[in-house]
């Protein structure tokens, strides 16, 4: 029966690439919402792993990364000073975060940003990320005029080490590129001394935030619940807070992609449902032809199942296909063999949902519709 | 030996607007193997209704038909559609041939919902279009071939199982003059090689040339002939 419903779809030209183009988009749809949940899960996780043992104390009511959140110096150095909370000191820093390039969409992360971090603290940022060229470190307390770039800043700004770049009016010149990291926040920065992100985006004697590390991870809750006590103004945000925060703030991105999804896959049940039903109603003499050469109930239902398959497949196989440059686009995870198939079955499914009505209503052609018009 | 057709008493009344209309009366009618049964009568007669009974096509309101000894009122809708795949050939007076699929497809799609194997079904089909003369035409699809060569091909079609029994509803209605008569002697050739054919006609030039007429009115038998010589009742 596939020849025939072969056939039966090429008589129709114009209508068959109309549905199977309706078909490419809500399954193309479905595939970037996958490939955005994928990366906006992948950007996460990268996150939070850097905040095990950690603490960010920002401003009350900012998000992270704290662009919003302006901490008083003197304020950060004090907490700096504390030798009674159990803080590693070595590794704590304060920070200034600035965006310098907003996502594409409002719920998206920065495209690109600024983290100033005092000259000799960028291991306690960076951890083991390494240069790919250049260094990772900045060179000594009289060279503020420096950057370090993330991967993809690099790739942002076309630049390379030893070329300047200019940010908000200063030309820094770049000393190091640093290898792909697990943060996403590092991959998009332009890491420069905290002096010269102070001077470049008008925070002298402020800061962002203050990152602390704790000498003990299990000591985190306790440091957390002291520093909350004693300075109210603050937030204090531990790994916990954190994850708890951006479930909150991931909950709105994921269920609009949900939604789109829903709708992708609605649509397609619609445009494959309307076509079919148009295909049967149209071909009721047809349909009751076959029945009156003996046709059962079943053959029908095979034929018109064939066509609304092999409208979903020749749509749904284009439509995955499709979701892979988007994902490369996006610098998100390409989708793996798997999610292709599991993106080709959404449109399989979308076919069989949208098919069973019409194919109820062909069931039911009685023979005598054969005659219906003699 | 078992007739090919028994009605008993076939009544068909259709409902419409609240108001039952009697298509059929009480029809008795008997057919045999190897007959070419003429049913004739003015449009409105009952003729049509008739032959779909017959053919399993439609459901009686009361009385039975018997198809080779068979009571189709005991039978299932599967069990009616698997009947008109094996025993029954329709042809149509318009056709009926799905207009996507050439000649060959079209004889070839009776066999394959017979499960006739690709390969064989094709040989057959080919033979039977071969038959009825359309061994050229075979790659037509329907459009491309002329009213004569479009009830050839339903003829195959109808044949193409061997059934036991060739209805055919107004074959030349939708013909000329001569491919009718083309059509016409294409039927009474499958009668000469022992195919049961039952149609119906208006046309009592068509009639007179079957083995036996039956005529109708108002949804009764008015009386049955036989128009060869010295046979009428």
């Amino acid at each position: 029966m596939v020849d025939i419903a072969f056939k039966n779809l090429l008589a129709r030209k114009t209508r068959s690439i109309l549905c199977i183009l309706a078909v490419v988009v809500s399954v193309y749809l479905n595939g970037t919402t996958a490939t955005m949940n994928n990366r906006m899960y992948d950007m996460m996780t990268s996150e939070l792993a850097k905040y095990m043992g950690t603490i960010y104390v920002q401003q009350a009511g900012s998000s992270y990364p704290p662009f919003e959140s302006s901490v008083a110096q003197a304020t950060a150095e004090d907490i700096l000073s504390r030798n009674d909370l159990g803080l590693n000191l070595a590794e704590s820093t304060p920070l200034i975060f600035v965006r310098t390039e907003r996502g594409m969409m409002p719920f998206m992360s920065a495209r690109a940003m600024v983290i100033g971090v005092p000259i000799g603290r960028e291991p306690v940022l960076l951890g083991n990320v390494d240069a790919v060229e250049g260094v990772s470190r900045f060179p000594g307390e009289q060279t503020t005029n420096v950057t370090i770039l993330g991967d993809q800043a690099a790739k942002y700004y076309n630049v390379a080490v030893g070329r300047d770049i200019t940010i908000n009016g200063k030309t820094l010149r770049v000393i190091g590129v640093l290898q792909r990291s697990s943060m996403e926040s590092v991959n998009i920065s332009t890491i420069m001394p905290l002096i010269t992100a102070q001077r470049l985006f008008g925070k002298d004697g402020v800061v962002s935030a203050v990152l602390l590390t704790a000498s003990d991870v299990i000591q985190v809750s306790d440091i957390a619940a002291t520093l909350r006590q004693e300075y109210p103004v603050l937030e204090v945000t531990t790994q916990d807070d954190m994850l708890e925060e951006a479930q909150n703030v991931m909950h709105m991105p994921l269920l609009y992609m949900s939604m789109m999804s829903v709708t992708a896959f609605v649509v397609a049940v619609a445009v494959i449902m309307s076509t079919m039903i148009m295909a049967v109603t149209e071909r009721t003499r047809e349909i009751g032809t076959l029945r009156a050469i003996g046709a059962s109930k079943r053959h029908i239902l095979n034929t018109l199942l064939a066509e609304a398959l092999i409208l979903s497949l020749v749509g749904g196989i284009p439509g995955a296909l499709l979701s892979v440059p988007m994902a490369a686009m996006m610098q998100s995870r390409l989708p793996t063999p798997i999610q292709l198939i599991q993106i080709v079955v959404f449109a399989l499914v979308a076919a069989l949902i949208g098919v069973l009505y019409p194919a109820w209503q062909a069931t039911r052609v009685e023979p005598m519709e054969a005659l219906r018009y003699e | 030996m078992t007739p090919i057709v028994e009605t008993h008493e076939l009544w068909k009344i259709y409902s419409m607007d609240g108001i039952g209309i009697e298509a059929l009366r009480g029809v008795n009618l008997t057919v045999e193997s190897g007959e070419l049964v003429a049913c004739m009568g003015p449009s409105g007669s009952g003729k049509s209704t008739l032959l779909h009974l017959i053919g399993a096509m439609d459901t009686p309101t009361r009385g039975e038909v018997y198809l080779q000894g068979h009571s189709l009122a005991k039978m299932s809708d599967a069990e009616r559609t698997c009947l008109r795949r094996g025993n029954v050939g329709f042809v149509f007076q318009t056709f009926n041939l799905l207009p996507t699929l050439s000649a060959l497809e079209n004889v070839e799609i009776a066999l394959r919902l017979a499960r006739i194997s690709a390969p064989l079904r094709r040989q057959q089909a080919a033979e039977l279009l071969e038959r009825v003369g359309l061994s050229e035409r075979m790659r037509h699809i329907p459009s491309q071939l002329s009213g004569g060569e479009r009830q050839r091909v339903a003829i195959a079609r109808a044949m193409a199982n061997q059934p036991a029994l060739l209805l055919a509803d107004e074959p030349t209605g939708n013909l000329d003059t001569t491919t009718g008569e083309v059509i016409i002697a294409l039927l009474r050739q499958v009668n000469s090689q022992g195919q049961t054919v039952l149609l119906v006609t208006h046309n009592p030039e068509i009639a007179n040339q079957a083995d036996r007429v039956v005529q109708m009115q108002d949804g009764q038998i008015q009386r049955e002939y036989f128009p060869k010589p010295n046979t009428a009742t």
